[in-house]
């Protein structure tokens, strides 16, 4: 489903992040990625989303080379095919839950009856005319878990989620994402540096300078 | 604003320089241009009441009055009133009444040795609105609030004040009128038409008040007057001209002057002397020599005034010793016109003679143009 | 380390970080201030120089004694010079006299002459005295003598020795420029004569304009003046300079007023957007403050360090636009004049004098209204507690402090009652206060008007089919309100003012138009050059203007200033036939007038103009006694007609009442109709065929209307100008916003983009919401604007100028601006907007750096 062929990428000011990265992953598959500070796991995300492009080599979503497609194109493909949820939350402070959480169906021009079954999934039924400030950082995330598989999305990216809350909200959440990516049949990739958070996915890949590699982890559960 | 003021003052001092050197200078040429006004002519007999009046179809007369006066503590004083009429030559057939004819200037003057400087001040109008006149048929001359008026039986009232000084004076003539030169016919050059019509009244018995920083002071005293009226009289090479005008002790009157030439010498000089009986002795241009014996540096025009002088009247010696130096009439912050005008004792022979006027005029080079 | 180098720290890394922000801002402080600066300059440099002029004619007098006309018989010169306590006086005769060959400068063809008598003025107004040629002293009494000021010979292009033409009555007399006036002021426009001479030449023999007396000293100026004035009768007034000064000061005050009015608006449209800038800068550094707060800092040293930032770019700010401001003002005099291009104040060429204590006012007030901007938020970032100001979204909430409802509708309550309280010292003071109110309301309101809009909207389009993008930014601006009010605040202000501007003048126009239409209904005015008093037709001459072929209708007019009130400008009289029928045939009546039918047979009817009634009082109904003829004479108050012409009062007269009040059979006009078939230039050229054709003054009516509009339109000229400034600060404040949200709200363009929100959708997001909420500025702008244009045309006017005028609205031009402002303000938002799509933002989602 993801190809990433010899993928390198270097900073602005020359220093290398990404040498000859290459891997692949099912559909389906929910992977964590762990990794040091600094070694490009934020590059790697942005690079999967065609936020970012590699200097050289390929990425594929379902034999779609997203490193060479235009703007556009790979804006229309995050649209319809990619989910996120950030550390931070980003949930928009002027629209309603509802809104924040059909926001990816109205980019795409879908219909919306999904919203009240997705606020029900992700435990917050009834709330969806509250305002983000209303929530608790927790219950934030639930928004953007929600937002981000909303539109069935294959690829869901997770950068950090559990970075900014507590331990056992942090569990509740972590929980609820592989849920949720499970039943919407999404590919998920967890990056985080929590060794409990990445326990929670089917295996853990470690990003170093030499490229990712499995790495061996104990359920925590 | 101060400044603004100044710059006024300067252009109405050229005015009033322009006017004194027409006093002093009238030059040929003018007469040409006003051939409404009369030239002076030998022959012309004086009549009086009538010539006492103004001469409007003259260009210039005057009316000076010089005198010593003797305040009630017997403390000496000198004076000088004039009042000028002027034919201005423009507006004849303007019939506004505001028609710039003639004009009136007058100069007050008082000499006190007690301040030590001459004290004077000065004013000039056109002719109009009855605020200021000189008549004809007798003297009667007006200047604002100023006048000159000579009344039915030959005495003359002066009334002058100004700010913190002036005069109130009546004067009453003690002896007949001393007609000059030509019986009233009086040359000023070598040319016929450099004349004016001239007589004097000296020996005037004055009384009455003077003002000095608004104090009244009662004054007794003795006066001159010169009523001298024409067109044009002074050759163009004339440079200014000294005179002296004085009653002596004895009740006789002597009148001499002298018009100096531009690069020394004279150009005119006339003297006469009447003694009280009325015999009238005339020195011709020979016969009559001024001759300086002290000047005097004027610290506020720089000019030299020969202010002590000598002159000579046929076979007699006249020395005149002024009763301060600084006599001069320095106007130039106001009107501009800068003459010494002064009070003198006369010796005759080194024996005390009598008291008189003496006036210089021309000694300051560069007229304040 | 200390904390101030601490603060220093903050300080140029903050500026640094936002480099444009803070030049905007400066900008802003910068016009504003030099926007009041420059007017107050212009102004104060025209009014002194005018008044400095004037006083330079009347000179160092006590008193003055003028006439209640504007001449009057010589006798009282030595009348005046007799009295006791007057240590001198003088006599003037003033007289405007037209200049041929500077005819078609209607406004400005006439050259100030002054007689004088050089030996009385020499002591009061020494200044006034000719230089003449060396040695041609005498020249100055001369009867062919005039001497002109500097600006004068400039203007009439003669030198010293060169002739002079000028037209008196239905004659040409020639002068010989004799001299110069050295001492005029710059720019001044007046020649000298002797007096004598110029009664002669110009016919007023037998009249003076004033006698200007100095007293002796120690005279108690006081009551000799009430003496005088007591033994001279209502015939004559006596005048002291200070009198002077306020006739002077009357005359334009209303102008002047107007104009720094006008400047205050821009002040305030400045003012409001450097409060809004910093409020915003503050804002959004809430995060900042409160990480700041977590860490240590004190409330006290985070008051400090937003306080030092607000005075140090209050400091630059203020002094840039005191530079600015001097600039603009110098640059203005030199192309425009002192009074702007108005004419106001004839005859003067100002300079500019930098007073230092009005340059350190106007420096205060832009420094204060800078610390004031930053004071507010600074206080609420000092108060909030830092573990809420540290989550995102509580920024809108902080603003609505700064809008509290209850404020904005005291604003507006207070301004409705202002509107209804009378003028002070006759200027419409609560009317402005109302305006300011009006405006400052409007915007305290406009984040509820923007929530209820924007939602209602956002609910109203709802059940359709919204795009995302607009959904989006509906959303945004219906539940973030105060954020986009504060962007909207200067859009508001500067549009409010501008439609109100342009209803005001819109409806002066056509009201002006109308008038005109109706003040000058025959197709030709003939005019002999006036000069002084007289009117320039005798009788003999009417008869034969009369006789002449091909006019319908010939009727004469005598005009003539009066003075009724020493401390106001002379109002003018106009004597000329009034339909008996019906006076509104003639007159441009009001609705406050006796019918013609209803007047009593045997009263003297007047109808006075409305500034007579605003400024004496008169009443339709009432008796007065007007200084008309030898003696006053009692008229019957019969209506009250518009005068858009002379804002200092003007009475009209049957010509027949003044003819037998006063004897004088002289008329200064002549109004022609021409018959069906003659055409205007043949009439034309039939005058000036008259023996004294070539002196006439003849204009078309349709000529006169549109010059009077080309010089109304000139006058308003600056008022434009103001407008655009206004126009531009406004969009300045919309860029100052809208590049400080973009920074707050990198964030939320960067998680749109993650979810797959394209970049062009992103600029159609920025530029929607700017102009929509330009819209709602403008819809709003538009009622605050006629709100206020109400105020300017019912009270402003009626209360400073003594007219009334109709309403008209210029929709073709409102439509176009508010079009130039949509467009504008969306690319404006664009633009400051345009790093919203940048690589930055896209980071800006991470926190992991």
């Amino acid at each position: 489903m993801l190809e990433l062929i010899n993928v390198n990428k270097a900073y602005a000011e020359g220093r290398k992040v990404l040498t000859h990265l290459t891997y692949a992953l099912k559909a389906g598959d929910y992977v964590a990625i762990m990794g040091d500070s600094g070694v490009g796991k934020s590059t790697l995300l942005n690079l999967i989303a065609g936020l970012d492009t590699p200097d050289s080599g390929e990425i594929r979503i379902n034999s779609v080379a997203i490193s060479s497609l235009d703007d556009d194109a790979a804006t229309q493909l995050r649209r319809e095919q990619f989910g996120f949820i950030f550390q931070a939350f980003h949930v928009l402070p002027h629209l309603t839950l509802a809104q924040n959480i059909a926001l990816p169906l109205l980019l795409n021009g879908a219909p919306t009856d999904r919203v009240e079954q997705m606020l029900a999934d992700v435990g917050l039924r009834d709330r969806g005319h509250h305002f983000p400030r209303q929530l608790s950082g927790g219950e934030l995330q639930r928004v953007a878990i929600a937002r981000a598989l909303i539109h069935r999305p294959k690829l869901v990216l997770a950068d950090e989620p559990t970075g900014n809350l507590d331990p056992d909200t942090a569990r509740e959440i972590l929980q609820l994402m592989r849920t949720e990516i499970k039943t919407n049949g999404a590919t998920g990739i967890l990056v985080t540096h929590s060794h409990a958070a990445a326990a929670t996915a089917d295996f853990v890949l470690n990003l170093t300078k030499d490229g990712l590699h499995p790495a061996k982890l104990e359920r925590s559960e | 604003m101060a400044e603004n003021k100044n710059t006024g003052r300067h252009y109405f001092l050229r005015f009033i320089s322009m006017i004194l050197l027409i006093l002093s200078l009238v030059a040929a040429e003018t007469i040409a241009e006003s051939s409404r006004l009369l030239p002076v002519v030998p022959g012309y007999k004086l009549t009086f009441p009538h010539d006492y009046g103004a001469h409007q179809d003259f260009r210039l007369e005057w009316w000076y009055i010089t005198g010593w006066l003797e305040t009630e503590d017997k403390k000496p004083l000198g004076f000088q009133v004039t009042f000028f009429r002027y034919a201005t030559g423009h507006n004849h057939d303007n019939p506004s009444r505001f028609a710039a004819k003639y004009l009136i200037i007058a100069h007050l003057a008082l000499s006190d040795p007690a301040v030590g400087k001459l004290m004077h001040t000065e004013k000039s109008a056109r002719e109009g609105f009855d605020l200021a006149y000189a008549r004809p048929g007798n003297t009667d001359v007006k200047l604002d609030d100023w006048t000159l008026v000579r009344e039915e039986d030959g005495r003359y009232q002066v009334d002058m004040r100004t700010g913190d000084f002036g005069l109130r004076l009546s004067l009453s003539p003690t002896q007949m009128l001393m007609l000059q030169d030509q019986n009233g016919f009086s040359r000023k050059g070598p040319k016929p038409e450099q004349a004016s019509y001239y007589y004097s009244e000296p020996h005037l018995s004055v009384t009455g008040t003077v003002f000095r920083q608004n104090k009244p002071v009662t004054v007794s005293g003795r006066a001159w007057l010169d009523h001298e009226w024409s067109t044009a009289y002074l050759d163009p090479e004339a440079d200014g001209w000294d005179w002296v005008g004085a009653n002596l002790d004895d009740g006789s009157s002597l009148m001499a002057f002298q018009i100096r030439k531009k690069n020394g010498g004279k150009v005119w000089a006339y003297a006469a002397l009447r003694d009280v009986s009325g015999d009238v002795k005339f020195f011709n241009p020979e016969q009559v020599e001024f001759t300086p014996i002290r000047t005097w540096q004027s610290p506020h025009t720089e000019a030299l005034y020969p202010v002590a002088m000598h002159i000579r009247t046929g076979e007699i010696e006249w020395q005149l010793t002024p009763l301060l130096d600084d006599q001069e009439l320095d106007s130039r912050q106001s009107t501009g016109s800068v003459y010494w005008e002064g009070a003198v004792t006369l010796t005759r022979d080194n024996q005390p003679a009598g008291r008189g006027y003496l006036e210089l005029t021309g000694y300051v080079k560069p007229l304040a143009l | 380390m200390s904390s101030a180098s601490l603060s220093r720290w903050l300080l140029f890394g903050e500026w640094r970080a936002h480099f444009v922000q803070m030049i905007v801002a400066l900008i802003a402080i910068a016009i504003g201030v030099a926007m009041a600066f420059s007017i107050h300059l212009i102004n104060t440099a025209a009014f002194n120089e005018f008044s400095a002029a004037s006083k330079s004619l009347s000179g160092q007098s006590d008193l003055q004694v003028y006439g209640r006309k504007a001449f009057f018989d010589e006798s009282l010169y030595p009348l005046l010079a007799n009295t006791e306590g007057v240590a001198l006086a003088n006599p003037v005769l003033e007289l405007d006299v037209v200049v041929p060959g500077k005819l078609q400068n209607r406004n400005d063809h006439k050259l100030k002459i002054i007689g004088i008598d050089m030996f009385r003025a020499v002591h009061i107004s020494p200044d006034l005295l000719g230089l003449t040629e060396e040695g041609k002293t005498l020249d100055r009494l001369a009867d062919d003598a005039i001497f002109l000021s500097p600006a004068a010979m400039e203007w009439l292009q003669v030198k010293q020795g060169d002739s002079l033409s000028l037209n008196v009555g239905l004659q040409t007399i020639t002068l010989r420029v004799a001299g110069g006036l050295v001492r005029a002021r710059a720019g001044q426009r007046i020649a000298v004569m002797d007096i004598g001479v110029a009664q002669w030449h110009f016919q007023q023999l037998g009249l003076l304009s004033r006698v200007e007396l100095k007293l002796k000293n120690g005279v108690n100026h006081a009551a000799f003046k009430v003496k005088l004035t007591d033994e001279l009768g209502e015939s004559y007034r006596v005048t002291e300079a200070i009198d002077q000064e306020k006739r002077i000061a009357n005359m334009s005050r209303a102008y002047r007023v107007n104009l720094n009015m006008l400047a205050l608006v821009a002040l305030f449209t400045g003012t409001f957007l450097v409060f809004s800038t910093q409020v915003l800068s503050v804002i959004r550094r809430r995060q900042q403050f409160a990480l700041l707060r977590v860490l240590g800092f004190t409330r006290q040293q985070l008051l400090q360090q937003i306080i030092t930032e607000g005075a140090i770019l209050g400091v630059i700010g203020s002094l840039l636009g005191l530079g600015l401001g001097y600039a603009i003002a110098a640059t203005a005099i030199q192309l425009l004049g002192g009074d702007l291009g108005t004419n106001f104040f004839p005859g003067v060429k100002p300079s500019i004098y930098f007073d230092p204590m009005a340059a350190v006012i106007f420096f205060l007030v832009g420094l204060i209204v800078t610390m004031l901007g930053s004071i507010a938020p600074a206080l609420e970032a000092a108060r909030a507690k830092p573990a809420l100001a540290l989550r995102s979204g509580s920024e809108d909430v902080a603003m609505a402090k700064f809008s509290p409802p209850w404020f904005a509708v005291i604003c507006l309550s207070v301004a409705l009652l202002f509107t209804q309280l009378p003028p002070i010292f006759e200027l419409p003071v609560f009317g402005y206060l109302a305006i300011a109110l009006l405006l400052i309301g409007g915007i305290a309101l406009m984040p509820r008007l923007a929530a209820w809009a924007f939602s209602g909207l956002l609910t109203l389009l709802q059940r359709y089919r919204l795009s995302t993008v607009l959904t989006l930014v509906l959303a945004r601006l219906a539940n973030a309100p105060n954020q986009a009010a504060i962007a909207l605040g200067g859009i508001l202000a500067s549009f409010s003012l501008m439609v109100a501007m342009a209803i005001m003048v819109t409806s002066f126009r056509v009201s002006i138009d109308d008038w005109l239409g109706h003040v000058l209904p025959a197709d030709l005015y003939v005019r002999a050059a006036a000069s002084g008093d007289q009117g320039g037709f005798q009788l003999d001459t009417q008869k034969t203007i009369a006789e002449l072929p091909g006019f319908d209708r010939v009727d004469f007019f005598r005009t003539q200033q009066v003075s009724l009130d020493v401390n106001r400008p002379e109002i003018t009289l106009f004597a000329r036939p009034v339909d008996r029928t019906d006076a509104r045939n003639t007159l441009p009546l009001t609705d406050d007038r006796i019918a013609s039918g209803a007047l009593p047979e045997n009263v003297m009817p007047i109808w006075v103009s409305e500034a007579m009634v605003d400024l004496y009082g008169y009443r339709v109904g009432e008796k007065v006694r007007l200084p008309v003829g030898a003696t006053s004479s009692e008229f019957l108050i019969a209506g009250v007609w518009r005068d858009y012409g002379r804002q200092f009062g003007a009475v009209q007269m049957q010509l027949a009442d003044y003819q037998r009040l006063t004897g004088d059979l002289t008329v200064n006009t002549v109004a022609l109709w021409l018959q069906a078939g003659m055409t205007a230039d043949a009439a034309i050229a039939n005058l000036r065929q008259l023996p004294f054709g070539a002196a006439l003054e003849i204009s078309r009516s349709s000529d006169m209307r549109a010059l009077s509009l080309e010089i109304f339109d000139r006058s308003f000229a600056v008022t434009y100008l103001l407008e655009m400034v206004a126009v531009v600060i406004g969009l300045l404040g919309v860029a100052a916003s809208f590049s400080a949200q973009t920074l707050a709200r990198a964030k939320e363009f960067g998680m749109l983009r993650h979810i797959g929100v394209m970049r062009r959708q992103i600029f159609s997001m920025l530029a929607a919401e700017g102009g929509l909420l330009t819209l709602l500025g403008i819809v709003l702008g538009f009622v605050l604007g006629w709100s206020i244009s109400l105020i300017l045309v019912f009270i402003v006017n009626p209360q400073s100028f003594h007219w009334t005028m109709q309403l008209h609205l210029p929709w073709g031009w409102l439509t176009m601006i508010a079009g130039i402002m949509l467009v504008s303000a969306a690319l404006t938002a664009l633009l400051a907007g345009r790093q919203a799509v940048s690589g930055n933002v896209i980071r800006a989602v991470r926190e992991d750096w």
